[in-house]
C-alpha cells in the first residue's frame, strides 16, 4: 500500500477519532433558559415502580418506591418482589446523599455512586443555574449543568421547548448515560423512566405500577 | 423517690419480660413440641396454598400488598407465583433458582448472590420444618390457643445485617404455617399469609421445571 495512503488513512482515522470524541463540538453554545428545563422536573410524592435492571447478561427485578418526605428529601428504596431489601437511598432536600441500607452484595462504592448519579440525573438535582449553559444544534437545545464532582448532565428539550426529549450525563466530551420519561407524565410524575448506560451493558427500565399500596 | 423509681423501673420490667407477642406466652419446656413438630413435617409431602403478602415500610404510610399462588414439594421445590398487582415467579429445584419477571427470566446458580439464596432457603426451611434445625438461627417458642410462633434470630454477619429476625405462626391443627414475618434491621417488614391450604396434593414435576 502506498505511504500517502497510508498517511491519509490515519489522517481520515484520526479525524473521524477526533470528531467522534466530542458529540457536543458541532452545537453552538447559547445563553441558558433555566424556566425551560425547570418546567418538566418530575415530582415523586410517593410512587412505586416495577422495575427491572439488566447489567450484562443479569436481570434483577423488584419494585422501586420514590417518595418525597416530610423534610423535603427525598428517600429511593429498592426491594425484589418478595420483599427483599436491595437498597435504600436518600437524597437531602437541596444536597446530600445518604444510603440508610444497601444488601452486602451491591455494597461496593462504584455501584453506589453510579446508582447515585443516575438518580440524580432523574431527580433533576444539582442545577446550579449560575454555571449552566445551553448549547444548540438544528433540532434539539441541550441545557448543560456541570456536576461539581465532574461531568455535565444535559436535559435536552426540543427548539420551543415544549418537550423533553432525554436526560444525559455526560463527560466533558461524550454522554455516558441516557434517561428518558418515555410514557405518560401526570402531574409531573412520569409513568414510565428508562436509564440507558452507554459506556457499558447496564439498563434499568421503571414502570408505575398502581394497586400495590393498601392502608 | 428512688422507691417509685424502682417501682416504675420494675412495671417495666415485667412488660418486657413477657414479650413482644401480644396473646403469646414463650414455652419454656419445648421438646415435646419439637417432638411433634417432627413428627408432623415427616408426613407433609406437599403444601399449596394461596398467599397474600404485606410488606410495611417505616417510609411509607400504606402497606404494600401482593398476592399469588405458593406450592411446595419435599424435599426443596418451591414455587411462589404473584399475580396481583403485577407478575413474578420464582421457583427453586435443587439448590437452583429461577426468576421470570414479565418477559424476562433469570437462571441464579447456587454460587451467586449468596444472600438472595439463603432468604429463599429460610422459606423452604419454614415449610418443611428444618428451621428448628438450621444453625444460622437461634429461636424462641411462643404460644396461643390457636397457634405457635417460632422466633427466629439469625447468628451469621450476612443475615444479621438484613433480618432483626423471621417469625413463623404455625397452625395448631396440622402444624402447617399460618404466616411468614420477616422483620428487617430497618424496622421494615414483609408478611407472607397461606390461606386455602391443601396439604400432600399432587404437584406435577412441571411446576417446579427449571426451563
Amino acid at each position: 500500500m502506498p505511504r500517502s495512503l497510508i498517511r491519509s488513512l490515519i489522517f481520515l482515522s484520526g479525524v473521524m477519532w477526533f470528531g467522534s470524541c466530542n458529540s457536543y463540538r458541532h452545537m453552538q453554545k447559547s445563553q441558558p433558559r433555566e424556566n425551560c428545563v425547570l418546567q418538566f422536573k418530575p415530582e415523586f410524592y410517593r410512587v412505586i415502580y416495577k422495575t427491572s435492571a439488566d447489567v450484562k447478561k443479569i436481570h434483577i427485578s423488584g419494585l422501586l418506591i420514590i417518595k418525597k418526605m416530610s423534610d423535603n428529601s427525598t428517600r429511593i428504596l429498592f426491594t425484589n418482589e418478595m420483599g427483599f431489601p436491595f437498597f435504600d437511598f436518600g437524597f437531602g432536600a437541596d444536597s446530600g446523599f445518604t444510603v440508610y441500607q444497601i444488601t452486602p452484595d451491591m455494597n461496593k462504592k462504584y455501584l453506589i455512586k453510579t446508582l447515585r448519579k443516575d438518580f440524580e440525573l432523574i431527580l433533576f438535582r444539582n442545577m446550579d443555574s449560575t454555571s449552566s449553559y445551553t448549547l444548540k444544534d438544528s433540532q434539539l437545545v441541550y441545557h448543560a449543568y456541570p456536576q461539581t464532582g465532574g461531568g455535565i448532565n444535559y436535559y435536552v428539550t426540543d427548539i420551543p421547548c415544549r418537550h423533553l426529549v432525554k436526560m444525559q450525563r455526560a463527560s466533558e466530551k461524550k454522554p455516558v448515560v441516557e434517561a428518558s420519561f418515555p410514557g405518560n407524565i401526570y402531574g409531573n410524575e412520569p409513568d414510565s423512566i428508562l436509564i440507558r448506560h452507554l459506556n457499558f451493558n447496564f439498563t434499568i427500565s421503571l414502570k408505575k405500577i398502581t394497586g400495590l399500596a393498601a392502608e | 423517690m428512688f422507691r417509685s423509681l424502682m417501682l416504675v423501673g420494675l412495671f417495666f420490667l415485667c412488660l418486657s419480660s413477657r414479650g413482644q407477642y401480644p396473646g403469646y406466652t414463650e414455652m419454656k419446656n419445648t421438646e415435646s413440641f419439637k417432638k411433634s413438630f417432627i413428627q408432623s413435617t415427616a408426613t407433609t409431602e406437599s403444601l399449596q396454598a394461596d398467599f397474600i403478602q404485606e410488606k410495611t415500610m417505616t417510609m411509607l404510610s400504606e402497606k404494600m400488598v401482593s398476592s399469588g399462588k405458593f406450592c411446595f414439594r419435599k424435599k426443596d421445590r418451591l414455587r411462589m407465583e404473584y399475580l396481583q398487582p403485577y407478575t413474578y415467579l420464582l421457583i427453586l429445584n435443587d439448590g437452583k433458582i429461577y426468576v421470570k419477571d414479565g418477559q424476562k427470566e433469570n437462571k441464579i446458580s447456587a454460587g451467586s448472590n449468596p444472600v438472595f439464596r439463603q432468604v429463599n432457603r429460610i422459606l423452604i426451611d419454614c415449610v418443611s420444618g428444618n428451621m428448628l434445625d438450621n444453625p444460622d438461627f437461634q429461636y424462641r417458642i411462643f404460644e396461643n390457643a390457636g397457634s405457635w410462633l417460632i422466633e427466629f434470630k439469625p447468628m451469621a454477619k450476612n443475615l444479621k445485617e438484613l433480618y432483626k429476625n423471621i417469625n413463623i405462626v404455625l397452625d395448631k391443627k396440622d402444624f402447617t404455617a399460618t404466616a411468614i414475618g420477616m422483620y428487617d434491621a430497618t424496622g421494615d417488614k414483609t408478611v407472607i399469609r397461606f390461606q386455602n391450604k391443601e396439604l400432600n396434593a399432587q404437584i406435577p414435576d412441571s411446576q417446579f421445571n427449571i426451563p
